[in-house]
């Protein structure tokens, strides 16, 4: 009996699974259960909160000392680049500055993130991971009229502080999930933001690349594993077998990416169903009498990139009818569909004769139903849904083998539960069981991957440094215990983004300032955090922080993407054209958007600097920051100085600097007709390209 | 070579190394990005300096017929194809998948006039008279083959390795693995031949998932060679030199209360090599110091045969200064693309860029420097021998024709073959991860030991295959 137990088990899989994983592959840091440590009781009379203590105990260890606490004008230009990507305007300064309360910069941290340009600057590091464009790439590089709806979905829930777990369940599967939300179902463009080629004949292989991509993303993002080497062969490094590849993708293979989707809850989806169903069935003689009328005249004469360049398979699956197409014919005939138009409105001209007078007869016949047609729902566009209740098979290439949905093994080798989902949704339910995997308190994986994120935005690095590789080939973490505190904090308080912000930026940690001789000495690369990073300003933190200091930034909020050199909005709400990005911000290591961009390169180039000193829209932003200076100190020279120096970099001017200054001004009035503005105008053109401004510290 | 963890010391004497030894395009990036810490600059670092063997060429002028010029009409006879010329394709030959569909149209005879050239006897048709007095300088590879059908895939792998977007391109590997030999210019330059963008645009150029400090950079024909090179007007140069003077007092004094921050020192260095580009490269662009022999050489004074001659001669201006990669877009935006109207297409196409080719060869040969420039010529795939809209060809990914000549490579060879329609390649099959390879090997670059570490995953510039054709060489 138990010998029959043992062949059966391992006819079903498990000790296949089992055998695959070495213990060393088991006793990987990421694949632990997060455990929340005792709170180590170093740094006492130095440490806000319990961060600075795990800090602390490694400073210890390491015979480190913190460095000093920034200064109050240090701090405030830090944290706002950081939680709103804008450098702090004078009156904000000051304000702070003025605040004796014990509780100046706590009140300071609220007030930023509530206000509505932290969910923009959250946005921009969100959508470097899930590679968000407005285009297709490829040769034409389409325009996406609708993509900026996701974008302005992801700046609202930063916003409204969605919690995260949500937040990642509406992308994989706002569909399934709750359909009756628009919100929810745009979300799903999580699942399209792949590169597109409107041309591309071999269908299938351009479908297999898109799931590949949606695969890759996902465990990217979500998972923190770089799963595409086990797309063609088992994980040369990490226990990821090809076969979870399979497994993962195989959430993903009935996937149908959609132009029209409907939103309706359950019940209105259903009613809707009922009644559609029920036409169908009183017209289904009908409609494929006239199908077989309508389809060679329709086929015979299309527009676009036409039917007839495809090759045999796949016209024979664009000629199934829908009703009859498999999940699989669906999509390939659905993504071919996209190539070429037809013309039903030419119908009357095109057919002839005895088939004319039958179609015109079968049109009528089919007119009388019309009343039982349910009305359609509101529609979103630009989203995906399942191709069907049945999922295509999901096959490991070369092998064959047929792979179910699965989780990665070593964390969770059985089948996936996969419960169906309500009739009317014509869903598998597939992706909402990855959704509630990757979202459960107990994967270690997500929760982990998350607040490792927030504090590489806060720090340069994360706490394990390769943010979207916790296999072998990252880095393990130098925190350990700390980052495990922090993912079992964030999943205690309702993975609130904001409270996690709140957490870190409010620590001693964070608050250090950026110089300590012992630190830079004994640990130049700052493993330890005992000083701040002095790091370079982002690419849109550049562009909009030059707009914001010119004072011609535009805070409007939301909408369809604008280019970014014809307007003063800020750069996340710039239309993302993969093939041609916006000069400014590609030059200071704007990622491309085809793939998921976990951290973003720091270069430091000529370019850079030829493009900061001498072309046209830098120049720009140095005259109407002169401009707003002579506006607002009027005939006062040294007021205009300080000024800048106050807008620019947050800080005052030393008396020698405010001395090179005026000197500045008299030589170059001298030389520069008309002398004042244009003199100024230089000063603030320096301005705009020191290190003062370009980083932060 | 294996890739291994880089040893504090080994990146502080590189870092010092990069900023007191003066630093170009590439290399003032990996000393910031060398700044910031161990775990990064691993990711940031090349697994090397030096090229892992001798290299046999040390710089490369890729020449890029963009659209797909048809190898059955230029380097690869087919007699077959005039004898079924009308017909069907037999049976016999395996259908791909082509980007039009046009699997069953009639067979396209070539009308072309073809002899063999040279010592060697290489057949090149009558479209390509200059290049055919070459033709002991070239080693004709006619097997190539590649995955992307269109022109997007085809171009993007033809530059990156694979049809899909995202990776760095082979002038950003160059770049990445070798540098430059001077710091006053890039390190990689591209032209285009008209003021037409090619295919996919930058992306082409593109440092991919590698830093942009690796990518090309565009060289423009007129008063600004790189953009942003020249001071804006009404800035005279009195005030510009005054304001960088303000500007290196307000970063000395940032600096200086920041401990050692070698980004913000390369930083302050990325002006002052700004500065001397801006003297260096009117000089490398200026083509009135070249003789009138010269210019005749390269086709200027013919309205038809100037705007690519420009580029050519430019690209041995560049390549004589230590440019490491130079690449070249004849017919930019796809213009050898011909699917219809075949003659008149890659008639005018031939015409334009035979003569400078040619020139370019001779020219780099009469001053020794071909010995050590790579050049490479080619589109992104051939011509398929069925017709497309009656006197156009479809493309054709499985098969198709690119030299090599120059850089130690062993003139006067054919290499490979394909089906006797020209339609698959059949013999010693050259991927383009095969070419990319062969590219490495004569710059001294093992394919696969190039390694750039991209979210924690290394990272080769064949994406794991492709085997360098070595008997190219010289032997």
């Amino acid at each position: 009996m138990i010998q029959r137990l043992a062949i059966l088990w391992v006819l079903l899989g498990g000790p296949v699974f089992a055998a695959e994983f070495t213990q060393a592959d088991r006793d990987w840091w990421a694949f632990q259960p997060v455990r929340q440590a005792a709170m180590p009781t170093e740094g006492g009379g130095w440490a806000v909160n319990a961060i600075d203590h795990f800090i602390a105990r490694k400073l210890t260890v390491h015979e480190l000392s913190p460095a000093p606490a920034a200064d109050r004008r240090t701090l405030i230009r830090r944290v706002c680049l950081d939680l709103t990507g804008l450098p702090p305007a004078p009156e904000q300064i000051t304000s702070f500055l003025d605040d004796d309360s014990p509780d100046a910069y706590e009140k300071l941290i609220d007030r930023l993130l509530d206000s509505p340009r932290y969910g923009e600057r959250q946005a921009t590091l969100w959508l470097d991971l899930v590679r968000y464009a407005d285009s297709d790439g490829y040769k034409s590089d389409h325009y996406r009229p609708e993509a900026w709806r996701y974008r302005d979905y992801v700046i609202r829930s930063f916003n409204t502080n969605k919690p995260y777990d949500r937040f990642v369940r509406e992308q994989l599967a706002g569909d399934e999930i709750d359909p009756g939300n628009r919100d929810a179902l745009i979300a799903t463009m999580f699942l399209r933001h792949w590169i597109y080629e409107y041309n591309q004949r071999d269908v299938e292989t351009q479908w297999r690349d898109i799931l590949a991509d949606v695969t890759n993303v996902t465990g990217d993002v979500l998972l923190g594993m770089g799963l595409q080497c086990a797309r063609c062969h088992d994980h040369k490094f990490d226990p990821i077998p090809q076969r979870d590849y399979y497994r993962i993708q195989a959430f993903f293979a009935p996937l149908l990416p959609r132009d029209s989707m409907p939103v309706g809850t359950v019940p209105q989806r259903s009613k809707f169903f009922r009644k559609h169903k029920a036409w169908a069935a009183a017209t289904g003689d009908i409609r494929r009498q006239l199908d077989a009328i309508e389809q060679p005249a329709l086929l015979k004469n299309t527009t676009g990139e036409g039917f007839g360049k495809f090759i045999d398979k796949i016209k024979t699956m664009i000629r199934k009818r829908p009703e009859d197409r498999t999940a699989y014919q669906r999509q390939i005939a659905e993504l071919s569909e996209r190539q070429f138009g037809v013309e039903p409105a030419k119908l009357p001209e095109r057919l002839m004769g005895a088939s004319k007078a039958e179609w015109e007869r079968l049109r009528s016949e089919l007119k009388e139903f019309e009343a039982q047609k349910p009305r359609p729902l509101p529609q979103v566009k630009f989203v995906v849904s399942d191709a069907g209740p049945v999922a295509p098979a999901t096959r490991i290439p070369k092998k064959g083998d047929v792979v179910e949905p699965g989780f990665l093994s070593i964390l969770d080798p059985g089948p996936a539960r996969i419960t169906p989902p309500q009739a009317a949704l014509q869903s598998t339910g597939r992706r909402t069981a990855l959704a509630w995997w990757i979202t459960d308190p107990d994967n270690p994986l997500m929760s982990r991957v998350m607040v490792n994120r927030l504090w590489q935005q806060h720090f340069g690095r994360g706490l394990a440094a390769n943010t979207s590789d916790f296999g072998k080939l990252g880095e393990p973490p130098t925190h350990p215990e700390l980052l495990d505190w922090l993912a079992a904090r964030f999943v205690a308080d309702g993975w609130s983004l904001k409270k996690m912000h709140r957490l870190i930026v409010t620590s001693a940690t964070y608050r250090q300032a950026s110089t300590n001789e012992q630190s830079e000495r004994a640990d130049p690369a700052n493993t330890w955090f005992a000083r701040a990073p002095i790091r370079r300003l982002g690419a849109e933190q550049v562009r909009d922080g030059l707009l914001a200091v010119s004072g011609e930034l535009d805070l409007e909020s939301g909408g369809e993407g604008v280019a970014a050199d014809k307007s003063n909005r800020r750069s996340v709400y710039r239309k993302v054209m993969r093939n041609s990005p916006n000069e400014v911000m590609h030059t200071f290591d704007m990622p491309d958007h085809i793939s998921h961009m976990p951290q973003r390169n720091v270069t430091t180039t000529a370019t850079q600097s030829l493009l900061l000193l001498n072309s046209e829209w830098t120049r720009q932003r140095a005259a109407a920051l002169a401009k707003r200076l002579a506006k607002r100190h009027p005939g006062n020279a040294g007021a205009k100085i300080v000024d800048a120096h106050e807008l620019a970099f947050g800080q005052a001017p030393l008396p020698s600097q405010l001395n090179d200054a005026l000197a500045f001004l008299d030589a170059c009035g001298a030389a520069n007709k008309p002398p004042g503005l244009a003199a100024l105008t230089e000063y603030c053109h320096v301005l705009m390209n020191a290190n003062a401004f370009l980083y932060v510290d | 070579m294996n890739v291994r963890a880089p040893v504090a010391d080994e990146l502080f004497s590189r870092r010092e190394l990069l900023l007191r030894g003066g630093a170009g395009f590439g290399a003032l990036a990996l000393s910031g990005l060398l700044a910031r810490d161990n775990a990064l600059a691993k990711a940031a670092r090349p697994s090397f300096v030096q090229p892992h063997f001798a290299p046999r060429a040390k710089r490369v002028i890729f020449l890029f017929m963009e659209g797909g010029p048809s190898h059955i009409d230029l380097f690869d006879p087919k007699p077959l194809l005039n004898k079924l010329a009308g017909q069907r394709m037999p049976q016999s030959f395996k259908r791909p998948i082509t980007a039009m569909g046009e699997t069953e149209s009639p067979l396209l005879a070539s009308p072309r006039t073809w002899k063999r050239h040279g010592q060697s006897g290489a057949w090149v048709s009558d479209w390509l008279p200059h290049t055919a007095g070459c033709v002991d300088d070239l080693a004709v590879i006619r097997s190539c083959w590649t995955n992307g059908i269109n022109h997007s895939g085809g171009v993007c792998q033809m530059n990156t390795g694979q049809p899909l977007a995202g990776r760095p391109c082979l002038g950003s590997w160059v770049n990445y693995g070798l540098g430059t030999e001077n710091e006053n210019l890039p390190a990689f330059v591209v032209m285009t031949d008209t003021k037409s963008t090619p295919t996919n645009g930058p992306r082409n150029w593109s440092a991919g998932f590698m830093p942009a400090a690796y990518q090309g950079i565009r060289l423009n024909q007129g008063a600004e060679p790189f953009r942003h090179l020249n001071t804006p007007k009404g800035v005279t140069p009195e005030t510009h030199r005054r304001k960088l003077e303000l500007l290196r007092r307000l970063n000395e004094r940032h600096r200086a209360t920041r401990g050692h921050q070698s980004e913000l020192e390369a930083r302050i260095r990325s002006y002052e090599l700004a500065y001397r580009m801006q003297a260096a490269a009117p000089e490398a662009v200026d083509l009135s110091r070249e003789t009138e022999a010269t210019r005749q050489l390269y086709g200027f004074g013919n309205k038809d045969t100037e705007p690519f001659g420009r580029c050519c001669l430019l690209a041995r201006r560049m390549v004589e200064r230590g440019v490491r990669f130079v690449q070249i877009y004849h017919g930019a935006g796809s213009k050898w693309d011909s699917h219809s109207k075949m003659e008149a297409n890659h008639s005018r196409q031939c015409l334009q860029s035979d003569l400078p080719t040619a020139g370019l060869l001779k020219d780099l040969k009469s001053r020794g420097l071909l010995e050590e420039t790579l050049v490479i010529w080619g589109g992104e795939f051939g011509r398929t021998p069925m017709s497309e809209k009656g006197d156009g060809r479809d493309h054709n990914p499985t098969g198709f024709t690119m030299w090599m000549a120059g850089g130690g490579v062993r003139g006067g060879q054919v290499i490979g073959a394909t089906d006797e329609l020209g339609l698959w390649a059949t013999k010693d099959r050259l991927h383009v991860h095969d070419l990319h390879a062969t590219v490495l090997h004569l710059l001294g670059i093992h394919n696969l030991d190039l390694i750039y570490h991209y979210k924690g995953r290394p990272e080769n510039p064949t994406i794991n295959e492709g085997e360098a054709y070595k008997e190219i060489t010289m032997g």
